[in-house]
Parts: C-alpha cells; structure tokens; sequence
C-alpha cells in the first residue's frame, strides 16, 4: 500500500458528522439505482482527500505519485483550498440548520426524500424566506459552463461546489480517489484507460471507437494543386 | 529583488513563445539571426502532460489560474468592471498549441476585403485588410507543410487557390465526422475533413498521431500532436541560435532617445529584474497581453503606451464566440473519441451573402458537446443533481454531439483592451480588462448559422437538437485579435502591413492583434502563416541569407 493509497482510507480534512453530512448529500446528487451511485464510486473520499491541503491537486501524469506545488502556484492553491474549506464547513452548517427547522433532525438522519426536499431549497435560495440564510447563499448561482470554458470554482457557492465536486469524483481519474473500479465511466460508456500510465505512454488509444468506414473525399481538384 | 547583470544585446527578441513567438523564431534563427525569447510561462516538456480531465480541464494545470493571472471584464465603460477569466490562453512555452486540438482552415479570398464586399456596417471598424490571401498564400504553404497538417487539398468547394496540397490525407474518420457529412449531403451541402495539427502517418521523422481521448485542453505526453512545442521551438533550438528563457515575465519595452525600443526589462523565476536590448523587437504574447504589454510600457516619449500616440492600442478588439447546436442519436456516436474534436467541417455558411441580413459568416463542424469527457460533457438542460441526471448521463454521453460555429464578430472602437485601474496580478502589475458590447450583427449572424446547423443535424438523424444560440462574445473559444490593427494608414491602425509599429519602426507584433477583423475561421495557422511572413520580412531587412532548414526543408 502507497502513501496516497493510505490516505484514502483516512478522513483528512472531515470529521465523523461532517463526512456522513456530505456523503448523503453526495448520494442525492448522484443516487444509486441499479447501477452505481456517488456512494459506490466514493466521491466523499476524493473531496475529503482535495480539501485536506495541496498534496493532491495534481497526479503526477505517469500515475506514479502526486505533484508537490511550489512557488505561486502553491500559494494560489492554498487560498484556493481554505476557501473551498470553508463553504464547507458553512455548507454542512446550514444543511443541518435547514433540516432541523424542517424535519427536527441532522441532515444525515432524515429519509431521501426530505434531503431531496432539502438540497432543491439550497439549489434555489429565491424561495427562502429565512432572511439570515438567505443572506448566507444568496449568492448561490446556476451552474452553467460556457461551453468550451470551466467555471471559476472560488466563485461558485455551497451547493453548485457541492454537485460539481460529486460530478469531478464520479467521473475523475480513479487515481484522485473517487469513481472507484471506473464505475462513473461504465456507466456512460467511456472506455476510458486503466491507468493515467497507459496515456502517458500513448498505449490508449481509441480508434475502435471511429467510424467503420472512412468517407471517401473525393480527388484532390484544381485547388490542391 | 535585484536587478541582474545585464545580458548581451541580441539581433532579434522576442517576447512570447507561442503560436506566432515560435513561429518567428524557427524563421529567424534558421536564416542566421540571434533570438533571445522571453517566455513568461514555464517551459514544461512532453513528459509532463498526461490524460487526466480534472486537472487539465478544471483545476487549471494547463490554464492560466485565475487567482494568479485574473482579467477584468464590462459591457461599456459606465458599468463596473468583474473579475472574470476572460478568453483565457494558457500561458507557458507553446501557448494555446500546448493543449489544442488544433483545426487549422485557410481564411478564404473574401476575408482580406470584407469592407469592399459587404459595405459599411453602422457601428462597426469593419475595413480591409492591407495584404491580400495571395500574399499570405505561400505562408500558409510553409505552415502546413512544416507543421505537418492532415487535410484534404480541394475538398471544401469554397476554398481559395492552394500553390500545393496538405502534406499528410486526413486524419481518420469518426463517427460525429461521418454523421455530420451524412447531413450536409442530405441538405446538399459541401463538407470536407478539418484540416488539422495533427499527423494520420508519420511525417518529417515524427510518428503519427496518437488517437487518445485526452486531447482537446490536454498536453500531449506523446508529443505526436502538432504544435508550437512539438514543432517550432525544437526547429529553433536546432539552430543554436535560440535563446529561450522560461519564467521571464517582461514588464515594460523601454524606449530610447529616439523613440526606438531598447530593452525588454523582465522578472525571472527568482524574482530579479534583467534588461535585455535588441535591435528589433517581436510581441507575440497574444491579442489580450501584447496590447497590455504595449500599455504597460510608458515612457515620456509614449505617455499612453508604446506606440500608442493613435490610442488605438487594445481597440477593435475581436474574439470570436463559440457556440454550437447539440444533437442526441439512437445509435452511439462516441463523441469523445479522438478527444471529439477529430472533425468534418462545412465552409457552406462561410461567405458573406446579403441575402442572409447579416454580414461576415461562420466556419462549422462537428465535434463533441464541449469537452465531451466524462466530468464535462453536459446537455443544455441537465439538471445539476438527482436521477434525472443521472439518466441524461447514462442515456445521452455517448449518443450526442455538437455542430459548432465560429463566430465572426465585427470589429467596434469601443471594444477594447486596457489595464485595470484595480485589480492587479500576482507580480503586482495591472490585468487587463476588457470593455466589449456584443454588435447586433453578432446575434443575428449566430441565429441564423445556428438554426442551419440545427437542420445539418436532423437532417443526420437526430432525434432531439439543442440550439445554443450565443447571447454575447464571451471569449469563450480562447481567439483573440485586432487589438493592434496592421493597416496602411497611422491614423487608423497601429501597425503597418509588415506588423511593424508606424511609431517604432523596430517594434512588430506577430500574433492575432494585427488581423484588422476576425474572419469566421479558427485564427492560428493565419497567425503561423503571417508570423513567418513578417519574419521573411525582417530576414530582407537584415539582408542575411538563408543557412539551413529543419522542418522547413519541404516547403
């Protein structure tokens, strides 16, 4: 067992209820049905693993091991990381306070419908009517990536974090500790390689996925000359 | 920080080792001329790229990180600036070629005289270009025969006169390539494969392309991409003559007493400042940073900028939009195969026709629905959680691809690049904020290709679309240009034909600023093609001759 393998056994950055907190939650945003969920692939594992400090941003790109960031980029991540952190932190806050007010109980304690009920009213705060909690996720945006571009992640709030980071854990390379035996990969149909080694070493290829047939394009006319 | 011994003064410097930077320095150096190139990204090499969506695509390995290198984006001067990343390009040895997948078109005759064709569009700086294709016509040749592009000479009907072919067939064909071509035939439309910086069979002593899904916003591990990296800087540094400095962030061009530029006065990775003189100066540090650079460097004699007297530096900026209509299949299309950018193309919405009510026109083609792997592929009306997301998931990633436009916005004098007033970058210097209110001409061009491609992909078999019409220019496809326009007269552009600046005559900008209007194709090869003539033309000025070529050798 590596060093990183080891460390995805372990909680790095929550605690017990924190951990249980966002791994229900993670289940909602990506359920079980008869085929793997968030849980299966676990997603919790790989965010506790990002939120624990800049030891796992990037995987070195043969797999081998992960990057030590220096300099500022590292300084860049550390904000970045703290930041995250603590919308976190808050987030887990506010899901429980919701829950108690609603249904008595922690978050992680009620049945998947009342979470559902919860995490749609953190997906849209307009229909709060608790002013200090709305002033806590007012600026809770919809999550829509210009097509070609990524979101800046210190940007978004709460819940957007929340489901982009199950989406990342779900689908990551395995190596980041989430989307455990490829299962978000064969759910949709990526084969994907085994190992981010296969691409580094240019083994991955996917040309069984082309077309069978190659279009015939015609002869080169007077313009090719 | 201290301040360096001073280096020696070199012929040429050139700041930037992209697209344009690299390009002019394989010419330069192979034709006998010392370069000195001031990169102020890292010089990363093949090894270090590897598959891996999250870090490439959403954790900014490759992307400028926005806490370290922000921009600053409004619609118009009264509105307050936010901080956004706008039209970003990564920012290291290589530029944007590090991780594209690079679809190289030809701008066509029409491009170089659009002025002339459509007349005068109200609000817009629409003018003509100062060189016409056939100027650049040889240019393009070197390129693609240097690069090593995979293309089909003639199979776009509405491509201009070629001198030669591409050097390599084109790349083989997916299954979003066939099913697009399958409904441009149907609808009677013209479409052929994209030309690409790319290799379908070993070319020039390099192996052929590696067919991998981590491609479009990835590094190459296996360096069998065509690109700036792959390609120009080894050329270069072939020659010995290049000079290439990583993590040497310039600052300022100094000028001296008679108004020429004098030095490049750069941070490098400790931190220390260094001047470096040259006899001529290059900028191509892209559209968006050489009008910074320009901007940043003040002086008694350029109170606004070198070579700023017109205060046209930064203006008529142009960006493109990418959007693109999304079309769900049946049978399985794979989009992700080949990285989803292994294309077919159409010019048949390219050409300017009035008949349309807008002027210019686009370059489409297929490809997957943004970065089609698996953390960023979506549909326009996912929903962000829950089983039905988890459905359109499973039912629709491998069933879906996307018939994209670029778009061709109008050059406007009010769009423009300038330094921030209070956001400021990691090394403490102003960002560049962007100031840009999309033109009517814009939507009404994006509306109309959109709603054809939407036909392309029915007409193809798709049983549901989604037509993604752009609302405004958001910089999202990561072109930029026009920022210091090339044109005849002082008064009206910054540069004149050869890029040389009309106020310093040993200053030139050789990436996308030059280009007077944006075109409706994918920028880079003009950028290579038209770098490599200003380089031509510096190489006549010295009056050195040519020594040897490496990749060049065939063109």
């Amino acid at each position: 067992m590596n060093e990183h393998e080891k460390a995805a056994g372990e909680h790095l950055f929550f605690d017990e209820h924190q951990w249980v907190t966002i791994e229900a939650a993670m289940s909602r945003i990506i359920p079980t049905d008869d085929q793997p969920g968030a849980k299966e692939a676990g997603t919790i594992a790989f965010l506790d693993r990002y939120l624990s400090g800049i030891d796992f941003v990037y995987a070195k790109p043969d797999g081998s091991d992960f990057e030590q960031l220096e300099g500022k980029r590292a300084e860049a991540w550390q904000q970045r990381i703290d930041i995250l952190g603590e919308k976190y932190v808050e987030g887990i806050e506010a899901l429980d306070r919701r829950s108690r007010a609603q249904f008595d109980a922690d978050f992680a304690r009620l049945t998947a419908e009342q979470q559902d009920q919860i995490l749609a009213k953190m997906e849209r705060p307009a229909q709060q009517t608790d002013l200090e909690e709305a002033q806590a996720t007012m600026a809770f945006a919809p999550v829509e990536p210009a097509m070609q571009q990524t979101n800046a992640e210190i940007d978004l709030d709460f819940f957007p974090l929340l489901a982009l980071h199950t989406r990342q854990g779900f689908y990551a390379d395995p190596i980041y500790g989430g989307n455990k035996d490829q299962v978000g990969w064969k759910l949709i149909g990526f084969d994907g390689p085994a190992s981010l080694a296969e691409t580094h070493a240019g083994r991955h290829t996917t040309l069984s996925y082309f077309a069978e047939e190659q279009i015939d394009w015609g002869k080169e006319d007077s313009r090719g000359a | 920080m201290a301040r360096k011994r001073k280096p020696e003064k070199v012929d040429v410097c050139i700041i930037g080792a992209g697209a344009s930077g690299a390009t002019a320095a394989k010419v330069l150096t192979e034709n006998g001329i010392n370069v000195v190139a001031l990169e102020r990204g890292p010089w990363r090499k093949k090894e270090s790229f590897g598959g891996d969506e999250l870090a490439n695509v959403n954790r900014y390995n490759l992307w400028p990180d926005p806490i370290l290198n922000p921009r600053t984006y409004r619609e118009s001067e009264t509105e307050e600036p936010r901080e956004e990343l706008f039209c970003p390009v990564p920012q290291m040895v290589g530029g944007g070629t590090v991780h594209w997948q690079g679809w190289l078109p030809r701008f066509t005759e029409s491009d170089f005289r659009l002025r002339t064709i459509a007349g005068e569009v109200q609000g817009t700086t629409l003018v003509d270009w100062p060189i016409s294709y056939e100027d650049l016509e040889p240019y393009y040749t070197k390129v693609e025969w240097a690069f090593g592009v995979s293309g089909k000479a003639g199979a776009n009907k509405y491509e201009s006169p070629r001198s030669k072919g591409y050097p390599c067939p084109p790349m083989p064909t997916t299954r979003y390539a066939q099913k697009f071509h399958e409904g441009c035939n149907e609808l009677g439309y013209n479409s052929f494969p994209t030309p690409m910086a790319a290799l379908s069979q070993p070319y020039n002593g390099r192996p052929a392309t590696a067919l991998s899904a981590f491609a479009q916003q990835h590094g190459d591990p296996t360096g069998t991409r065509s690109s700036a990296l792959s390609v120009w800087v080894p050329d270069a540094l072939a020659t010995g003559r290049y000079d290439l400095r990583p993590d040497c962030y310039v600052h300022e061009i100094t000028v001296d007493e008679h108004g020429r530029a004098k030095s490049a006065v750069y941070q490098d990775a400790d931190g220390d400042f260094v001047e470096q003189e040259a006899d001529v100066f290059m900028l191509g540090c892209g559209a968006v940073e050489s009008a910074r650079l320009l901007l940043l460097s003040q002086s008694g004699r350029f109170p606004n900028g070198l070579a700023n007297g017109s205060d046209l530096v930064g203006r008529n900026a142009t960006f493109h939009e990418y959007s693109a209509v999304v079309g769900v299949f049946d049978e399985p299309i794979h989009a992700w195969a080949g990285g989803g950018y292994v294309a077919a193309s159409s010019f048949e919405f390219y050409e300017h026709d009035d008949s349309r009510g807008f002027v210019g026109g686009a370059h489409i083609a297929a490809a997957g629905v943004g970065i089609p792997l698996p953390i960023n592929w979506s549909l326009p009306d996912r929903p962000a959680w829950g089983a039905e997301a988890k459905r359109m998931d499973r039912d629709s990633y491998d069933h879906s691809f996307a018939v994209g436009m670029v778009l061709h916005d109008m050059p406007q004098h009010d769009n423009r690049v300038e330094l921030d007033d209070q956001v400021k970058d990691a090394w403490s210097l102003p960002v560049a904020r962007i100031t840009l209110r999309t033109h009517p001409n814009d939507l009404a061009q994006g509306r109309w290709v959109i709603d054809h491609n939407a036909e392309i992909l029915e007409a193809a078999g798709a049983k549901k679309t989604y037509r993604v019409y752009p609302e405004r220019v958001t910089g999202n496809c990561s072109h930029q240009h026009s920022t210091t326009r090339m044109g005849d007269n002082p008064d009206t552009s910054v540069l004149n034909k050869y890029c040389q600046a009309h106020e310093v005559d040993n200053l030139f900008v050789v990436d996308g600023g030059p280009f007077p209007t944006a075109t409706g194709a994918n920028p880079t090869l003009t950028i290579m093609a038209n770098a490599w003539r200003v380089a031509d033309h510096v190489v006549r000025q010295r009056g050195t001759s040519t020594v040897t070529t490496a990749s060049g050798k065939e063109a």
